[in-house]
């Protein structure tokens, strides 16, 4: 800047004074500039008080510095008034910012200037292009768009696998989080199966039936504890439990109740020597955790005690006929004479040092399964019994016990009654019954299922009623003889069979009461065989034509026979020329013997008696038939081939 | 439950109350009643207490408190003309508690035990009466089954009792007075009891005071 000259700039105001009014004839009235004390007034309006007091020095000096006339300081506006601006607050110069912007302006001039000059000259200072790339050869537009493509493709697709890997990620999470159930979750679990009470810093539950009805005094509680042998480096295993439980050490293992019938009597030294076979651990459910199928083989075991305490208890306090007697794991008992049903409490332990229970003196047919079922269905009911609301006191002040028994003292009830009332059977007499009952009716089937192989004609057939009672079956009997099942339906027999009897109730209305013996069935039967023989001569007389002369169901002629009694019938032909006599017993068999006119016959002892000829048409002596060399397959078929052989055909 | 008749067989002369006992267990042997077992039936004194008394001066009443074998869950306790109350055996709990209200008279406990024989509707039972450890007397009671009225059996039972007590038949009951059409209840028989402890207490009463006139 130095050496050139100064340009002169001249700023003058357009006009002192403002303009109030232009008069029509061009005068100009002019306002009145403000006195000292009146700009001042407006200039201490603009004071901002709550500013510093710096700014208060300044607006007081700018505002005398003001009062000073216009012109004065406009002519003063010099290039070289730098230091006279200098003496003027810059703040409150009104043409300060003109100033600085014009200022600014021409520096920025002169340093262009100054540039371009020195440029001009190429000594110190060259323009120069700014150097670009070199731009690509120009491309096909589709290569083009194909890279824009596969760019933006790649661009969606990196979106999409961080989605895709934001899933994965959560369902592995909960994959994981399923497996490594954690201690709380399968607790929650294990409560929705089992009761648990929290008791110092334990949890322990109760497996025992005693919030069923049970008064068995065990106690029945497990133990729930962590588990916390997981090694955490290793990977978790796929049966991984955090929760495991502690049973009773005497209710481990698996136990039954063995109930089981033998024909032989008790040998002394087999006493309390039931082996045990192990059965095979009933199948939990797939999906049940371990700690499941621990407490509910711990359950089935303390019911299986309790079953075998309280038979146990009954076989000692019950007095028999025969008494039971009670060894160690082990009730015998004898409900029919050569019987022996035995009732045991089988309970292996899970230790694996025993596994050579295979010499067993009984084998694992033995078992009836029906029976210990039962014995399950019984304490069942008796503990439902206890809390039923006959049990159940009411006012709950009462003693427990039967509804009726807390009436029997103020009601005054004597012994009679109070027997009565009381449910005089116990768990033992109850299987013992079902067991004789059982018995029975599989005797009386093997012995109609032998009679049925053993012997042709006539057929027995039983038809067994499908619903029957603990201790009552049903069957119906049947003695046909084959191709007359129509005709010769006369013998039909009902049993009922029982505890201790079988009832026989005849078509023709008797009613016979059989003991438990077996052969008394047998020889029943057989005799009522025999009958049917002669009956199904009287139906087929009926139905060919020929006269029943005489029928009886036991006769009182002949040998004796051993089994029921013989029975005989005698038929004779339409035209009477023949009479056919048939005798029948269980054990002589059948006797058939012919009538013939007399004129048949040829060795008759001539006598005076009969005078007349027409005598001889009478029927005479008897001639037995030899019905084993008889034509026919059964009985009622030689006898009809028989009776037609006899009945002349009338051509 | 059936009629009852209880009375008492005195002594006979020269023996012991054993004795008698046995005297008559053998008649109803031959007659073929056969033994069924023992019986036993105990009473206890109460008096109401003084407290209770209050200004009215009236006397204490006494309260029996009786069992019956026969009834094994029941409880009776009766006032002397007064209402029995047929309850269960907690009514013995229940008389310890109301201590306040009946204390029990000293040495009254008065039982008598025996046989109880079975003929074929009648039921007999000889006892001994005894109060504390002496005998005092001697029991016998005879129930008729079937019949509930007392009215229409009494003659029965009469004849019955004629037959083995001979000349001690005693007469009708008091009781068979007062209902005789009414059915016939076990307090009735306790009532009874009651009426034959209370006269062989009098009896022993009498001969206590007889004694040192002696």
């Amino acid at each position: 800047m130095s050496g050139v000259r100064a340009v002169r700039i001249s700023i003058e105001s357009a006009c002192e004074k403002q303009v109030q009014e232009v008069g029509l004839d061009g005068t100009e009235t002019y306002l009145q500039p403000l006195s000292m004390s009146q700009n001042l007034a407006r200039l201490a309006q603009r004071i901002d008080f709550s500013q510093g007091s710096g700014s208060e020095e300044e607006e007081a000096a700018g505002a005398e510095g003001d009062a000073q006339d216009w012109a004065g300081a406009g002519s003063s506006a010099d290039q070289d008034d730098e230091e006279g601006l200098v003496k003027f607050q810059p703040s409150l110069w009104p043409w300060d910012s003109v100033r600085n912007n014009l200022r600014s302006a021409l520096t920025e001039m002169c340093v262009l200037y100054d540039v371009l000059s020195i440029v001009r000259d190429k000594k110190f200072m060259t323009l120069d292009p700014v150097s670009q790339d070199a731009l690509p050869p120009k491309q096909n537009p589709q290569t083009l768009q194909l890279i824009s493509k596969k760019k933006s493709l790649a661009g969606a697709a990196q979106i999409l696998l961080k989605g895709a890997e934001r899933l994965t990620k959560s369902v592995t999470e909960n994959q994981e989080n399923k497996l490594q159930r954690d201690f709380n979750s399968e607790l929650l679990r294990l409560r929705q199966h089992w009761k648990l009470r929290k008791v110092g810093d334990k949890i322990l539950g109760d497996l025992s039936y005693r919030s069923a009805g049970s008064l068995f005094p065990h106690h029945g509680t497990f133990e729930v504890i962590k588990n916390t042998d997981i090694d955490l480096d290793k990977k978790i295993p796929e049966d991984y439990c955090p929760l495991d439980v502690q049973i009773p050490s005497d209710l481990e293992g698996s136990a039954y109740i063995r109930v089981s019938i033998q024909k032989q009597a008790p040998d002394i030294g087999d006493l309390g020597t039931v082996n045990l076979f192990k059965r095979p651990l009933p199948k939990s459910k797939p999906g049940s955790p371990h700690w499941q199928t621990k407490l509910e083989a711990a359950q089935n075991v303390l019911l299986c005690k309790e079953i075998f305490a309280q038979l146990s208890r009954e076989a000692v306090q019950i007095k028999s006929q025969i008494p039971h007697i009670v060894v160690k794991n082990q009730i015998i008992s004898q409900p029919f004479p050569s019987l022996q049903l035995s009732i045991s409490l089988c309970h292996s332990s899970n230790d694996k040092k025993s596994p050579k229970s295979t010499t067993e003196k009984q084998s694992p047919e033995d078992h009836l399964y029906v029976l210990e079922h039962n014995l399950h269905l019984l304490i069942r009911e008796f503990h439902k019994q206890t809390l039923s609301s006959i049990m159940m006191p009411h006012p709950a002040s009462a003693p427990f016990g039967h509804k009726r028994m807390r009436l029997s003292g103020p009601q005054a009830f004597d012994k009679n009654e109070i027997n009565s009332i009381q449910s005089s059977e116990g768990l033992l007499e109850k299987i013992i019954k079902q067991a004789k009952h059982i018995f029975l009716r599989s005797r009386t089937a093997a012995t109609i299922d032998s009679l049925a192989s053993r012997i042709e004609d006539p057929q027995i057939q039983a038809h067994w009623s499908n619903i029957n009672d603990v201790y009552e079956s049903s069957v119906k009997v049947l003695i046909t003889s084959q191709g007359y099942e129509q005709i010769c339906k006369s013998i039909q027999l009902q049993l009922n069979i029982g505890v201790e009897q079988i009832r026989v109730v005849h078509r023709d209305g008797r009613v016979i009461t059989l003991s438990h013996e077996g052969q008394e069935l047998q020889d029943f039967l057989l005799s009522q065989m025999s009958q049917h023989q002669v009956h199904a001569v009287q139906q087929l007389a009926k139905v060919m034509g020929w006269q029943v002369l005489s029928f009886s169901n036991h006769v009182g002629l002949g040998p004796v026979e051993s089994i029921g009694n013989a029975s005989a019938i005698t038929v004779a032909s339409p035209n009477g020329d023949y009479a056919i006599s048939v005798r029948n017993g269980p054990e002589s068999g059948s006797k058939i013997m012919v009538q013939f006119p007399r004129n048949q016959c040829k060795d008759l002892p001539k006598s005076d008696v009969l005078q007349d000829s027409k005598w001889n048409h009478l029927r005479g002596p008897f001639k037995e038939v030899q019905w084993n060399k008889m034509e026919g397959r059964n009985f009622v078929y030689k006898m009809e081939l028989l009776m037609s052989a006899l009945s002349p055909c009338l051509l | 439950m059936g009629v009852t008749c209880v009375s008492q067989m005195p002594v006979a002369e020269g023996k012991s109350v054993q004795q008698t006992v046995e005297l008559l267990t053998r008649k109803l042997e031959m007659l073929g009643a056969e033994k069924q077992g023992t019986f036993c039936v105990d009473c206890e004194t109460y008096h109401t207490a003084a407290s209770t008394l209050g200004s009215q001066g009236q006397a204490g009443k006494l309260m029996y408190v009786m069992h019956n074998s026969e009834y094994p869950l029941s409880c009776f306790a009766l006032f002397e003309n007064g209402p029995c109350l047929v309850a269960d055996t907690n009514f013995d709990v229940l008389m310890v508690k109301l201590k306040g209200f009946f204390q029990s008279a000293k040495a009254s406990k008065i039982e008598t035990r025996g046989t109880r024989y079975q003929y074929c509707d009648f039921l007999v039972k000889v006892g001994t009466v005894t109060m504390g450890p002496s005998a005092r007397g001697i029991s016998v009671e005879v129930e008729y089954g079937p019949c509930v009225v007392a009215s229409d059996c009494w003659s029965l039972l009469l004849e019955f009792l004629q037959s083995f007590l001979g000349s001690h038949t005693p007469g009708a009951p008091a009781v068979f007075g007062s209902r005789h059409d009414a059915v016939y209840s076990p307090a009735d028989t306790m009532v009874q009891y009651m009426e034959l402890f209370n006269k062989i207490r009098k009896q022993q009463q009498v001969i206590e005071t007889r004694k040192p006139n002696q």
